[in-house]
């Protein structure tokens, strides 16, 4: 019984005080803290509407951002996301009603479409070697080149109105993206959490040698967490082309600012390792909390640009100064 | 080799020290961090012309001395004089200790690994020839001294295309470079093979030789007894004792430095072997070595011996599936198996302690538990898909009580325990596994005299319970204590087995050096 109680007092989280609690979970208090201020100042702010408005409009970045928090977790970064995000929008368009495929038949296809871009990403930095940026970078100009030929950077219109419930339908009182989101959100998290393959990404991300010689198959995982973040991003795009009913590969210019500030705000590590599927979840909403905040004080879209800059500027900060034992 | 005739490095019209005087002397020097007291009321007193050994366990305070004397760590109280001069500790910096001509060669390199050698060591100190940096007269003075060290190393390549020894060379010209008074040496030898430590001693007594003060902090006590006249040991922050080396043997040193004695080093070695379980025959590795025999049974430990360039470390990977082979046959359990990656290599059994622990053996992100059970995650499940949390903790808990850790919770990140602590993780991965086949290459490299010692009962006990263990160590001492079998390579090639009578230190010597005795 000595020993078992032993174990008790070794296997408990927090042991090291109030500090290792506070540092894990500094973005949640942050954010708690901000919606009670906003609350007691902003009458308009704390309406049912509004909150249900920053949950669903959070929703579809959220999920993207969930799948850069995967390549980033293995200590690669993904900058074609922002191309997927406009092939999945304007090849789904052209798929449905340019070609008249049905809806699903679409979808598989701009899925199937998305993991080849992810695998390819995986292999040139897994394989290839190539650093991740420059190996993304690349795919990414690439992808934009070929859908621009497909488009000629017309938007596609003309969606059925019945795909609109992706993007903006509700179940009962709830958003249905919200749902989705949620979702999305638990396997994810589960597979991260308690899965042998979700702690491999950590392992990768911490240390990619002695994950190797610990034996988890890194170039697997490093490839999967390419195909994750095309899938994942691909579900986000779809989302995204959903509430304007047309395809348009504009759609994703700007976006990757933004997603990667939410997996920075979420307490991912830039060097890989370190991160939570909650933590992204939680900078999504963060973020999107504060462009409403601005959006209903009347801050005009430059500025938000800039306070957003000021944001992640101010997290990197935080992250790189701080030391977390 | 030796009647080269040592160069003068110093610049010319440098006083040549006078021997005996004290360089440094710290005075009841008490160091706290938080929680914890590192020095208390320290005395140490370095004299010019000595080599100062400083031993102790991990966590004894070595480093925290150095670093106090070094100006990188401010002592909460005490006295600090520099070649007789009182110190105010209050602006004590790392520069001005450089200043003071006190050069530290710290065990992990602190070398920009993308730059040259030669870079390296004037990195900070560039020769100008007006506004242009002089390449050449660097190059020279790099050469001058080298030949000094009679020591042949690239400095032309960037240096982490370089050995560890010889990376270590570079560290430690770059530290004589600057007329230093006092060189302090952290575990200057950890990572060097016995050869290239003969070479240091060398190098430090000619040093001596010219007044300059040395304290030499090591594990290995059989190199304090070689190299150094005096001698201080620490024990939990506390000053034991300090005096002449040639007053004292290593069993007065162990019983000082771990504050009791040690009846044995090594246990008896285990006779009784089963089937073979490794074999390997005629490997040739890409690049490394060539045409390699070995076998290795259930209750068994092989030793593999060489120096550096012998491609021991290599040899190992390659067995482990993580090094390319070009030919020969690997059989586990008497089946011949093409082991590809590993990942394979685990499956089949097989279980690696890397050199490096700290880059190849752990996660530092990681906590005790999920260093502790990474290669085994795949054992632990529930419904074949989640994570079994509870029962891996308790797999992790009862592996580290097993082996004496050192902590207060599986959750605590293993960055900060001591190499010990951390080495019996990597070697605990490997139990929790229940690997049959145990390489271990230097498990002992950067531990104290206590951890050393209960890593070679866990060998033994491991042999005990019919596990095979192949084990590569860079000191002969432990391969003749703890291998039933000492495999010799030289420079990619098996040079002799030594078993039984044979298995002395002349004659492993001998083929280390390629002098073949044996006339195989």
């Amino acid at each position: 019984m000595e020993s078992n109680k032993d174990f008790k007092a070794k296997s408990k989280r927090y042991s090291g005080g109030w500090r290792a609690f506070f540092q894990d979970w500094m973005i949640l208090i942050l954010f708690v803290t901000m919606i009670i201020l906003f609350s007691l100042t902003s009458s308009t702010f704390r309406t049912t509407n509004n909150i249900l408005n920053i949950l669903r409009q959070a929703s579809f970045i959220a999920i993207i951002s969930m799948g850069e928090f995967f390549v980033i977790l293995t200590a690669n970064m993904d900058m074609s996301l922002s191309s997927i995000i406009g092939m999945v929008s304007i090849f789904f368009a052209g798929f449905v009603v340019t070609m008249g495929l049905p809806i699903w038949v679409a979808i598989v296809l701009v899925m199937l479409m998305s993991v080849v871009v992810g695998i390819v990403n995986g292999v040139l930095v897994v394989y290839g070697k190539m650093p991740s940026f420059i190996g993304t970078l690349v795919t990414m100009n690439v992808i934009k080149g070929l859908y621009f030929i497909y488009s000629g950077g017309l938007p596609i219109s003309g969606l059925p109105e019945s795909f609109n419930f992706l993007g903006a339908g509700y179940v009962g009182l709830m958003p249905f993206p919200v749902i989705l989101m949620a979702v999305i959100a638990g396997i994810l998290n589960i597979l991260t959490q308690h899965t042998a393959l979700g702690r491999s990404f950590y392992a990768v991300g911490g240390n990619i040698e002695a994950a190797k010689l610990s034996g988890i198959n890194v170039k697997f995982v490093g490839i999967f967490a390419f195909v994750l973040c095309a899938i994942l991003t691909a579900i986000g795009a779809l989302g995204l082309t959903s509430k304007t009913l047309s395809g348009n590969v504009m759609l994703g210019e700007n976006l990757l600012f933004d997603v990667m500030t939410i997996v920075v705000l979420g307490g991912t590590s830039l060097s890989g390792g370190r991160g939570r599927i909650i933590g992204v979840v939680i900078g999504a909403l963060f973020l999107q909390v504060i462009s409403n905040m601005m959006v209903l004080v009347g801050v005009n879209t430059y500025w938000q640009w800039v306070v957003k800059g000021v944001i992640l500027v101010a997290v990197v900060l935080i992250d790189a100064n701080t030391k977390r034992d | 080799m030796e009647n080269i005739q040592p160069v003068k490095i110093a610049k010319a019209g440098k006083a040549v020290l006078m021997k005996g005087r004290p360089l440094i002397e710290v005075k009841n020097c008490t160091m706290e961090f938080p929680g914890v007291k590192a020095l208390d009321n320290v005395n140490f007193t370095l004299l010019a012309g000595e080599c100062h050994g400083l031993v102790g366990e991990n966590g004894a305070g070595k480093s925290t001395l150095a670093k106090c004397i070094i100006g990188e760590n401010r002592m909460t109280s005490g006295e600090l004089y520099v070649d007789g001069e009182p110190i105010n500790l209050h602006s004590y910096s790392i520069r001005e200790s450089q200043a003071l001509g006190i050069a530290i060669v710290h065990q992990e390199f602190q070398l920009m690994n993308e730059i040259s050698g030669l870079e390296n060591i004037f990195v900070g100190h560039y020769e100008n020839k007006g506004p242009f940096i002089d390449w050449k007269a660097m190059r020279q003075r790099a050469d001058k001294i080298l030949e000094f060290m009679q020591c042949d190393v690239n400095l032309n390549v960037p240096v982490k295309h370089l050995r560890t020894a010889e990376r270590q060379i570079v560290q430690l010209a770059k530290a004589i470079l600057n007329e230093s008074k006092v060189l302090i040496l952290d575990e200057l030898t950890a990572v060097l093979q016995e050869k290239d430590i003969e070479n240091i001693f060398r190098i430090i007594n000619i040093l001596k030789k010219r007044g300059m003060g040395i304290i030499y902090i090591s594990h290995r006590l059989g190199e304090i007894l070689d190299c150094c006249d005096t001698y201080t040991v620490l024990c939990d922050g506390k000053h034991i004792q300090s005096g002449e080396v040639k007053d004292i043997d290593k069993p007065k040193l162990i019983k000082m430095i771990i504050g009791r004695e040690l009846k044995q080093v090594y246990l008896p070695i285990n006779q009784e072997f089963g089937e073979v379980l490794l074999e390997v025959k005629g490997l040739t590795g890409a690049n490394a070595f060539r045409n390699i025999d070995l076998q290795v049974r259930r209750g068994e430990v092989i030793g593999i011996a060489g120096l550096l360039g012998a491609y021991k470390t290599e040899l190992i990977h390659a067995i482990f599936g993580n090094h390319k082979i070009s030919n020969g046959q690997v059989f586990i359990n008497g089946k011949e198996v093409k082991i590809k990656s590993p990942e394979h290599a685990i499956k089949l059994g097989l279980g690696l302690v890397p050199d490096e622990r700290r880059s190849l053996g752990l996660d530092m992100l990681f906590d005790i538990k999920d260093n502790t059970t990474l290669p085994s995650i795949d054992r632990f499940k529930r419904w074949r898909i989640f994570q079994d949390h509870k029962a891996e903790a308790k797999a992790a808990y009862d592996h580290s009580e097993r082996m004496d850790l050192s902590y207060y919770s599986l959750w605590q990140n293993v960055k900060k325990l001591s190499g010990g602590n951390q080495q019996k993780i990597v070697i605990a991965k490997w139990m929790l596994r229940n690997s049959d086949i145990f390489l271990m290459d230097e498990p002992t490299r950067g531990i104290d005299v206590g951890a050393k010692f209960e890593i070679y009962k866990l060998i033994n006990d491991l042999t005990r319970q019919g596990k095979a263990i192949v084990l590569v160590s860079p000191e002969l001492e432990e391969l003749i204590g703890l291998c039933n079998r000492v495999y010799i390579m030289f420079e990619g090639e098996m040079m002799d087995i030594v078993e039984g009578k044979r298995k002395t230190q002349e004659v492993i010597i001998d083929s280390l050096l390629g002098i073949n005795n044996n006339g195989k």
